[in-house]
């Protein structure tokens, strides 16, 4: 694995740009999880109070804003849980390269609930992020300098 | 899949395993209560009074202070309405007397127990405005530098001398308190109208408007411009500071406003008693003596300028506070002074 690791650069050597891209998000998706984790996303409201004011001004079906009122606000600590979890997955599947395609598709899916809750000054970085997930998982950006350039060697499929 | 699945699985595996560490190291460390204090950043720095302040309460309270720097009074007021309890503030310092309205529009207060605290008479007419307390107050005017003049001006009308022209820098009223409170006093002073007229006039002397009252003040510093709206205590830091005395604040015919800084304890405080107990702190005569020395500013009880440096401050006139505008008054006066400036 560790050989393959090295070997992606001569093969698929062209999406070296990509993979330094993966990175590097993979890093900032890491900063953030980790600032998340010391502070008190866990253990405050931060998350119930985040979506209680940006409620009354969303623009999003019924179904979606009753989904938001009575069970993640409620549960805000298991959807903070899953946020948090999801994105140290993002970040240590990127700085790896490791799922890349799956959690590419996770990470696109993170950005437009971001992109939904923040306010407009925001709305360009998630779209930006929505747009840079999709051509992660497009792409396979694991497959250089990732691990998973020794599964998509072996097995092949559209997981790599 | 399975490898994504058994990845996904590991990661919320490890990230329960770290919040179960996390939580019984936590338990190991400090149990104090933690006292909150949303403040200025001056006032929080290491040269302001907030680190003594902190050092005295935790000698007695079995508590840790912990401050939070609240930026602007307006940011400050949004965290306290959106936050809630959640936001945890237990002791709220730096509202000025045209903040009051705004601090108790959606947020409560608590009533504080004020009998024994010994209020300059110059004070007591703002303790009935709010249930906010003040805790500095401090006189504003022109401050110069004497070297800089031959005869020093006495009255708003001298400033429009030509040999000052260009020579004045102000604050900008809808970012610096200062700067409003030359606005609102002007207009105080010689009715809307006039003030504008007076204020189209002034805007030619000026050498800029500064967003801040540290930018305004650096200018004069730096000696690129004669005279700035600040403090009557300001030429106090230049003495303790420089040992000049060269730097006064000038004294105007037409009297002086006030600016007041105000605290409270929101009702939605955690620690409450300790809160009051810390406001105590304040506006005891020690409090009192660390912030008029750290904030250049007057304290509001008696007793304590006496013996220092503050002393020798020659009494200044005060012009009395009027009715405070509304907030959508100040909204409009503030839209017509930007019409002005942009010559509208």
């Amino acid at each position: 694995m560790f050989v393959a690791f090295f070997e992606s650069v001569k093969y698929v050597g062209h999406l070296l740009p990509i993979s330094f891209l993966r990175v590097f998000l993979g890093y900032y998706y890491l900063q953030q999880a980790l600032a998340r984790f010391q502070g008190d996303f866990l253990t405050r409201p931060r998350l119930a109070a985040q979506i209680g004011e940006a409620l009354p001004n969303l623009q999003v079906p019924d179904w979606y804003r009753v989904f938001l009122e009575t069970v993640v606000i409620p549960q805000w600590q298991v959807f903070a849980f899953l946020i948090l979890g999801l994105e140290f997955a993002i970040s240590i599947s990127y700085i790896l390269g490791y799922v890349v395609r799956p959690v590419a598709l996770i990470g696109m899916a993170l950005s437009f609930y971001s992109l939904v809750l923040s306010g407009p000054q925001y709305e360009d970085l998630f779209k930006t992020f929505i747009a840079i997930h999709f051509v992660m998982a497009w792409i396979g950006a694991g497959r250089c300098l990732g691990m998973d350039y020794y599964f998509f060697k072996r097995r092949r499929g559209i997981w790599w | 899949m399975k490898n994504f699945l058994i990845f996904l699985l590991l990661i919320f595996g490890g990230l329960f395993s770290a919040i179960v560490l996390k939580k019984n190291s936590d338990s190991g460390k400090d149990t104090r209560p933690v006292l909150k204090v949303f403040a200025a950043s001056s006032f929080i720095s290491q040269w302001g009074p907030g680190p003594w302040l902190k050092e005295a309460f935790e000698k007695t309270c079995e508590c840790r202070v912990e401050f939070q720097d609240g930026a602007d009074s307006t940011i400050l007021l949004q965290r306290l309405k959106s936050e809630g309890r959640t936001g945890g503030a237990d002791v709220v310092l730096g509202f000025d007397q045209y903040d009051l309205e705004l601090a108790q529009q959606g947020i409560e207060w608590r009533k504080l127990s004020l009998e024994d605290v010994d209020f300059d008479e110059r004070v007591r007419s703002v303790l009935v405005r709010s249930p906010l307390v003040p805790y500095d107050w401090s006189l504003l005017s022109f401050v110069v530098r004497k070297s800089d003049f031959s005869v020093l001006p006495k009255k708003l009308d001298d400033l429009m001398k030509p040999e000052l022209r260009g020579q004045i820098v102000m604050e900008d009223p809808r970012t610096s308190s200062p700067g409003l409170q030359f606005l609102l006093w002007l207009i105080q002073l010689k009715g809307e109208e006039k003030a504008f007229q007076f204020l189209a006039a002034f805007n030619q002397q000026l050498h800029s408007y500064a967003p801040s009252w540290s930018t305004a003040y650096g200018l004069f510093q730096k000696a690129q411009v004669k005279t700035t709206f600040s403090y009557v205590t300001s030429p106090v830091y230049h003495l303790v500071e420089d040992k000049s005395t060269d730097v006064i604040a000038l004294e105007m015919a037409e009297g002086h406003p006030a600016q007041f800084e105000f605290g409270g304890v929101p009702a939605t405080c955690r620690n409450c008693e300790l809160a009051e107990r810390f406001l105590a702190l304040v506006l005891s005569k020690e409090g009192q003596k660390v912030i008029m020395e750290k904030n250049y500013m007057f304290p509001v009880v008696n007793g304590v300028q006496e013996g220092t440096v503050f002393a020798s401050i020659p009494k200044y006139k005060m012009t009395e506070l009027s009715v405070i505008p509304s907030v959508s008054d100040r909204e409009r006066i503030l839209k017509k002074w930007a019409a002005l400036r942009r010559g509208e």
